[in-house]
């Protein structure tokens, strides 16, 4: 008789003891149910080795009849009349909530295959079916030596109320200097003096890239105030060209103060309606996540481009700001992530690098260089570290995901 | 008269080409894997790397790189990720699943399971790479340099050079780009895409070698690289000749990115275009021969009457006891890049050669080549001298370690 009673060849070998004598005529009776759920469907022509556990409000986690370590493919299929979604997730012990796989928009009468690599533990499947409470499937014991793949215990719309709220202070603070910095703005267009405005409209863009994960939450008033010539047909002259780089481009054009009285003005009206309607605006938890990732990737794409460049040639300082505004979402993430992101510190190392060398693109008077007159040889460096930066900051977009667990 | 071209040596000529040509095996190295789907692994642990003594491709690209590593820490951190991204590469198999904790750990452009496909990645490393920034000053390969200026060349800078070459070959593009994909996005942070130029090998038309976009078989004449010892004589860093130690098993690669005028070229008569290279377009031949791989001979053609002493291929090979350790092992991939400014097409030669000493090899053909006739039709822009480190041993050694070790 083997003594291992939970081998990682995929063939169970134990001798039952009276519990687990239960838990096999359980999974016996969910066979049973598996294949009547979903014959003739696609599941049916799973190969006998391959676990096909079933995501359902009576059967959850039945199924998984040959629960083995190393790397395989679990198909889930959902045998209920309402969409669902699953997790395999790891029970007790000091990984305890932990999910390895996860399987999302699961139709009800569908099935859809996993891939994951689970090491010694208990593990057990979660169905999330629509309208229902969560459910936890019977565990299931896996032995061997088997590595599991990265897992983390999923982060929950509770668990990111408290972080949502430290940025929605950080943005009211940050739409009242918006707002003072506008009025400044103005006020020297307004007096005639385009010296002072040229130096007035870039404190005042600054603050508003610094705010990047409320774009969404801002509405419409995120257009008016920072919108570009995109999908404008009449480009720069187009009337719906409005903001800072509508003002950035009549500063650095030769446009009359006369002329630009009229954008200013629009600016600063759009910036105070945005302060006025802040109350009202409630950023989603989703957002915090995302906005940490996709900051940056935008800093990527429209900065270090200087595709929104409209004459100031501040791209990197814009960088500068976005990447100061990603940090503050980061911070209000920061204890979620630090037992769920072992690469957290490496994030740090790389926001670091970008942050020392876009700021040596800053002459001491204050002026940026502009993108395109930066050599090969340190454009790739800013390119190669934001990329890595990304790289870093993709995982934070997956792992800060809300998630239904209870 | 006495050793000109009379109609009798002409066929003479041609009889002992095929007689030698029969004798040796074809030109291996020019010959293009045309596996359909799912090709095998070709195997990554070895002496030497993959690609290099290796049937032609039917696709590929070519990458130079800036490494912008910080430290020679972070240079052999590169270096050993990119062994570990190609040995799984070209290995194949299930990528790692990352659950929740992140975007798929595979682009998923060939599928649940990635194929091996016949996928080979060859790593060289330029000459810049040995400045002052990694300590490596003193294990500069001898005969390493910057790529030199040809009389005939119009180089571009942002086409030139590089710390590190990667060339990734496969029969399909798809696995190509995907190894392209992957490789990239484990390297950001330590290395930058400086230019990179994607080539195809086109299939026998009808038969024989592959044919360049000027119309002619192209690489007819290789060595045989089936043969250890002229390997050792032509192709792989020499030991005893004032190499570092570490570069065994490694080779030095030219690359030369060219292109091709090609609306002027057709515009060319054929006997004008054929003089060109001394071949005949329909047939590959020599043209003192009647089948490609007739060997040309030349002694008894001194003055050129039959191949023009300018044409390509002469001036290329002689084929004379002095000129026979110049010889390269050629791999042309074709080229094609969409539009210039002015409505032309943008298609050419990715030029590249594997060889034991640039100077002796590539610069010295390269050196007889300057003035050819051909050059009015093609214009040489990028590339790079490169040399292509030695293989990777086993599961725990990686690219470069004896370099920097």
């Amino acid at each position: 008789m083997p003594e291992a009673p939970t081998p990682d060849d995929g063939v169970p070998r134990w001798r039952p003891s009276r519990r687990q004598v239960l838990v096999t005529l359980v999974a016996l009776v969910a066979i049973g149910a598996v294949l009547i759920a979903v014959w003739p469907g696609r599941t049916a022509q799973q190969t006998a080795a391959q676990n096909t556990i079933t995501v359902s409000r009576s059967n959850c986690g039945q199924g998984w009849t040959r629960p083995a370590g190393g790397a395989q493919t679990l198909v889930l299929a959902n045998a209920d009349s309402n969409n669902a979604e699953a997790d395999v997730v790891e029970v007790g012990g000091p990984n305890d909530g932990k999910v390895y796989g996860e399987v999302d928009g699961l139709g009800a009468n569908t099935s859809q295959p996993v891939q994951v690599t689970l090491g010694p533990g208990t593990y057990a499947i979660r169905c999330l079916i629509e309208d229902t409470d969560p459910i936890m499937g019977p565990a299931v014991r896996i032995g061997g030596h088997a590595t599991a793949n990265a897992a983390a215990v999923p982060v929950s719309n509770s668990d990111l109320l408290g972080p949502l709220k430290t940025y929605q202070a950080y943005l009211v603070t940050g739409v009242a200097d918006l707002a003072t910095k506008t009025d400044a703005l103005d006020t020297a267009v307004k007096a005639g003096n385009l010296a002072l405005a040229r130096t007035a409209w870039l404190p005042a863009h600054l603050t508003y890239e610094t705010l990047g994960a409320a774009y969404s939450a801002f509405g419409d008033f995120n257009g008016q105030i920072n919108g570009t010539t995109a999908g404008l047909p009449g480009g720069v002259d187009d009337p719906t060209f409005t903001g800072f780089h509508r003002v950035e481009y009549g500063l650095w054009h030769g446009e009359s103060a006369a002329s630009l009285a009229t954008v200013t003005d629009q600016l600063d009206g759009f910036v105070h309606g945005l302060q006025a309607a802040l109350p009202k605006i409630e950023p989603q938890t989703v957002d915090l996540g995302l906005r940490a990732h996709e900051i940056m990737e935008n800093t990527l794409q429209f900065e270090l481009t200087a595709r929104t460049d409209e004459g100031s040639g501040t791209s990197l300082a814009t960088a500068d700001a976005n990447l100061a505004g990603d940090r503050e979402v980061l911070g209000v993430l920061r204890p979620l992530l630090a037992t769920r992101y072992p690469q957290l510190s490496d994030v740090d190392t790389w926001s670091g690098r970008f942050q020392a060398l876009v700021e040596a693109q800053r002459a001491p008077n204050g002026t940026w260089t502009p993108v395109s007159q930066l050599t090969t040889a340190t454009r790739e460096r800013l390119d190669g570290t934001l990329s890595q930066l990304v790289e870093l900051l993709a995982p934070v977009a997956a792992i800060a995901e809300p998630r239904l667990v209870s | 008269m006495s050793r000109g071209v009379g109609r009798r040596s002409f066929l003479t000529g041609a009889l002992l080409g095929a007689a030698t040509a029969a004798a040796i095996p074809a030109a291996d190295a020019a010959q293009p894997d045309l596996t359909d789907g799912r090709a095998s692994a070709v195997p990554f642990h070895g002496v030497n790397q993959a690609g290099i003594v290796s049937p032609l491709a039917r696709q590929s690209a070519f990458l130079s790189f800036d490494v912008i590593a910080a430290n020679r820490t972070e240079l052999t951190d590169l270096l050993r990720t990119l062994t570990d991204r190609v040995r799984f590469l070209t290995g194949g198999g299930q990528p790692a699943p990352v659950g929740i904790t992140g975007p798929p750990s595979d682009s998923g452009v060939l599928g649940v399971s990635v194929p091996a496909d016949g996928l080979m990645v060859t790593t060289g490393v330029g000459a810049s790479l040995f400045d002052d920034r990694y300590g490596l000053a003193d294990r500069r390969p001898a005969r390493l340099t910057a790529m030199r200026m040809f009389p005939d060349d119009a180089l571009d800078p942002a086409w030139c050079h590089g710390d590190l070459l990667l060339q990734v070959a496969a029969p399909n593009n798809d696995t190509v780009l995907h190894a392209v994909r992957d490789l990239t996005r484990h390297t950001r942070g330590a290395m930058q895409v400086r230019w990179r130029l994607d080539g195809f090998t086109s299939p026998p038309r009808p038969s024989g070698t592959p044919r360049n976009l000027m119309g002619f078989k192209d690489g007819t004449a290789n060595p045989a690289t089936g043969d250890a010892a002229l390997m050792d004589s032509l192709i792989w860093a020499g030991t005893g000749n004032g190499e570092p130690a570490w570069t065994a098993g490694g080779s030095y690669q030219v690359v030369r990115l060219i292109r091709m005028l090609v609306e002027f070229w057709d515009r060319v008569s054929i006997s004008e275009q054929e003089n060109m290279f001394g071949r005949r377009r329909d047939s590959g031949a020599p043209l003192d021969g009647d089948h490609e791989f007739d060997t040309p001979d030349f002694p008894k053609d001194p003055i050129g009457t039959a191949i023009p002493l300018t044409a390509h291929m002469r001036l290329a090979n002689p084929r004379t006891r002095k000129t026979d350790d110049n010889r390269i092992l050629r791999h042309g991939y074709n080229y094609d890049l969409g539009m210039d400014g002015n409505g032309n097409l943008n298609q050419g030669l990715i030029f590249s050669c594997f060889q034991q000493d640039i100077q002796r090899q590539f610069e010295a053909i390269q050196t007889r080549l300057i003035g050819e006739p051909l050059v009015d039709y093609i214009s040489p822009f990028g590339g790079g001298y490169f040399f292509a480190l030695p293989g990777v041993h086993d599961s725990s050694d990686h690219f470069g370690r004896s370099m920097l070790g």
